[in-house]
């Protein structure tokens, strides 16, 4: 297996956006590539959830490639719910390591803010168990379930989980590319409107548009893909015996580990896939970035802010960088090149190893990428 | 009144799942009908005050755990989750194919302890009757 190399990254500001999605997808492609100093990739990988339902176009790689001039750029699209980013970079990973081809473009995007929300969270929401679904279960709902469990156990309470909300939205708002930029207390998190009780409003990250890319290549370049992997799950929550650990992000993660040849104590920093505030506290025990029981304690103690021990959501986390379904993956890696090159601005934190997580579906197919600069 | 549920088992690891599944989420192995008693623990509960469209708000739903490990997600009563908590014994009432749990009512508790019993009833049963056979058969051998 070859090294990969992360070449260049790229990616639009993320929120309300009134340009088309194929734009934004080449938005982010152009900067990616100009940052690799490649004006055309040997192929192109590309991650979009529902293009179909959001904005009625399908045979979407190829509409992709041929919109920003890659006709004859042999293209594929990859799909795993709302991680289909992190997948889309496992499949151009693997064509690098492969030796199948020299450099690769991978970006995701999604365009959602032009639809109602009870019609997006009707599509998002057809990645879960079809039963499920016929009693009313979206993904809020089903994170609600989740959330009531956790909170059953010692050490979390409103409080931790509001916090994570408080702590990322203050990220964001040094962050020029997020969706909000205005810090929140406690207090307005824990006051927020209930959506599926317990879990309120400011506890759900918000329907955004945008698109991250990056170039991956065999070629030496500042930072390495040390370890990629994925990890799955029951489609139906009720299959499951265990609700307040997801198996798919332990699984991703003892994969991604062990590829890298490293441990959860090597990680300098992290972008966690918080789409309902709770699941960032729920993945720091998973992938085992703090002890069983302690994600609470360590997330009110400030150990996970920007300036803690270990750092997470920088960025902002999908909780306030925003959500853009399947360019949410890449926009999780891009943020940590940023980071490991020193280019985050007023958000640097310092490291040599980032990990990023994705949770697609409620959490039935999810990946942990290891990055390390060099 | 307690509701027969229909079920499901995979041969191979024993898992049960309700509804039934034409094949076990573990094991590519076709799953052998089965059915469960309509009791059972909440695991978990959530109420949600904008419902998708064509459910009536506040939509309650819960996860519970039936008999021998299967897990089943259902609606609530409308009032029925003030004061309710996780690890309390529910009903579960079909209405018109759609499955609610409900506080268990005297009566239901006499019949889900009926109920059990009757399993245990009919394994005791059937122990009593190998035994008595074989006594049998060793009488037979013992006299030839």
């Amino acid at each position: 297996m070859r090294d990969v190399w992360i070449a260049g990254a790229g990616m639009t500001r993320i929120g309300k956006r009134s340009e088309r999605l194929q734009a934004l997808m080449t938005e982010a492609s152009l900067a990616a590539l100009a940052v690799a100093g490649i004006e055309k990739p040997d192929a192109v990988v590309i991650a979009t959830m529902n293009p179909e339902e959001f904005v009625g176009d399908g045979n979407f790689a190829s509409n992709v490639a041929t919109y920003m001039g890659f006709a004859e750029v042999p293209a594929l699209r990859i799909e795993t719910a709302t991680s289909s980013g992190a997948a889309a970079l496992y499949a151009g990973f693997a064509e690098v390591a492969a030796g199948l081809h020299r450099t690769v473009l991978v970006v995701g995007g999604e365009k959602m803010t032009h639809l109602s929300t009870p019609r997006v969270s009707e599509i998002i929401g057809r990645s879960i168990d079809a039963y499920e679904r016929s009693y009313g279960a979206t993904m809020p709902a089903l994170a609600g379930l989740i959330t009531r469990a956790l909170m059953a156990r010692h050490g979390v309470g409103l409080r931790e989980i509001s916090q994570v909300a408080v702590k990322n939205h203050a990220h964001a708002a040094r962050n020029p590319y997020a969706h909000f930029r205005e810090p929140v207390t406690i207090e307005a998190v824990m006051e927020s409107r209930v959506v599926a009780d317990p879990l309120r409003l400011l506890h759900c990250c918000p329907i955004s548009d945008g698109a991250a890319a990056v170039v991956l290549t065999s070629e030496r370049a500042a930072v390495r893909i040390a370890g990629i992997g994925q990890g799955t799950d029951t489609l139906a929550v009720r299959h499951r015996h265990e609700l307040t650990s997801f198996r798919a992000t332990q699984a991703a993660a003892r994969a991604a580990f062990q590829m890298a040849g490293l441990g959860p104590e090597r990680v300098d920093f992290a972008e966690l896939h918080d789409a309902f505030a709770p699941f960032e506290l729920i993945a720091l025990e998973d992938i085992g970035l703090v002890p069983p029981g302690k994600s609470g304690g360590a997330t009110l103690d400030g150990e996970t802010a920007i300036d803690g021990r270990l750092p997470i959501n920088p960025s902002g986390g999908l909780k306030a960088r925003g959500h853009p379904l399947a360019a949410t993956g890449i926009a999780q890696v891009v943020e940590c090149v940023w980071q490991l090159l020193g280019r985050a601005e007023d958000r640097q934190v310092s490291g040599r190893v980032a990990l990023a997580h994705s949770i697609g579906g409620l959490a039935t197919n999810n990946w942990v990428t290891l990055l390390e600069a060099q | 009144m307690i509701e027969t549920i229909p079920a499901s088992r995979c041969p191979r690891c024993e898992m049960i799942v309700a509804p039934p599944a034409p094949y076990c989420p573990h094991h590519p192995v076709a799953m052998i009908p089965t059915t469960l008693p309509g009791a059972g623990v909440i695991v978990s509960f959530t109420t949600l005050h904008s419902p998708p469209e064509g459910f009536k708000s506040p939509l309650h739903i819960a996860l519970i755990e039936l008999e021998r490990g299967a897990r089943f997600v259902c609606h609530g009563a409308q009032t029925e989750t003030r004061g309710l908590k996780l690890g309390a014994t529910v009903a579960i009432e079909a209405l018109d194919n759609v499955y609610y749990f409900s506080h268990l009512g005297a009566l239901d508790r006499a019949r889900l302890f009926w109920h059990r019993a009757g399993h245990a009833g009919d394994r005791v049963n059937a122990i009593a009757r190998s035994l008595a056979k074989r006594a049998w058969k060793g009488m037979t051998r013992g006299g030839s």
